[in-house]
């Protein structure tokens, strides 16, 4: 009687991802018969509704391990992120704004304006930038070429 | 302005958004820390533009020296706010009697460093 509620059981769960507990079915299925019959039949019962609860969980159905981590920067996100930085910045134009417009010469801002930009994009972006590169990111492209090369991000 | 002097104001402006953006108010409140930041924020801003237009050496080393000590204050004692000296309007004493050009020459020696750029009232 109880090798018929767990072959039942094994009928009624049939899925590829409960394979390893239909095998430990399995395996007390023979070591049923062996046993005494009504703890089995009642340790079977009390099991069965458990293994259905667990068998709707995995819906995906592969199990993988997630670290927690950003999703991976690629350059159109880089740029986008950059373009959206700036456009929040009160000094700059946004229609004006190109990816390859100069900070001195299109957009008519100073040295002190290109360093709260670069302090904007350290705060967006979570890493420091030192200061003798700083200097010389004079547009939107070249500073996202400088997190792209900073960041390992290839296309 | 030489570019050593340029890079230098740069880097200035550079290490005090740096303190601005990881700065803890003494107190412990929350509000006095978003203050002060903003605070840090706007003097540095005010005084750096202000000040942008000086062409000779003197002024702008004299403005350098005022940033670092300011910094340095700032941060020893936890405190962004500069510390302002009180001195009576005739309090100065001078050899030859009390005469307002040499009250107001030693007033501007005796200015401390890190309040050049503030207005005396």
């Amino acid at each position: 009687m109880a090798s018929r509620v767990l072959l039942q059981c094994v009928r009624s769960l049939g899925r590829p991802s409960l394979r390893l507990s239909a095998a430990n079915l399995a395996v007390r299925a023979t070591a049923a018969p062996a046993a005494a019959r009504r703890p089995l039949s009642f340790a079977a019962d009390s099991r069965r509704p458990r293994w259905l609860g667990q068998s709707s969980i995995p819906s995906v159905g592969v199990l993988c391990r997630q670290y927690g981590d950003l999703p991976p920067l690629t350059l159109e996100t880089i740029k986008d992120r950059v373009m959206y930085v700036l456009k929040l910045y009160d000094k700059i134009n946004p229609e004006k704004l190109q990816t390859s417009s100069h900070f001195m010469k299109d957009l008519g801002l100073d040295s002190l304006d290109q360093v709260e930009i670069i302090m904007a994009m350290e705060d967006e972006f979570g890493f420091e930038i030192p200061d003798a590169e700083a200097e010389k990111l004079m547009s939107p492209g070249e500073i996202v070429q400088y997190i792209a090369d900073k960041k390992d991000v290839y296309e | 302005m030489t570019a050593s002097t340029r890079s230098t104001v740069l880097s200035l402006y550079m290490r005090v958004f740096r303190i601005a953006r990881t700065w803890q108010a003494q107190s412990g409140v929350t509000g006095d820390t978003e203050t002060e930041r903003k605070y840090i924020l706007q003097e540095a801003r005010t005084l750096f533009r202000q000040n942008q237009q000086l062409k000779d050496q003197e002024s702008v080393k004299k403005c350098l020296e005022e940033c670092e000590a300011r910094i340095e204050i700032g941060l020893h004692y936890r405190n962004p706010y500069p510390r302002a000296t009180y001195l009576p309007p005739m309090g100065l004493a001078t050899q030859k009697g009390r005469k307002l050009r040499a009250q107001q020459r030693l007033r501007k020696q005796a200015k401390p460093i890190y309040l050049q750029s503030q207005d005396e009232t």
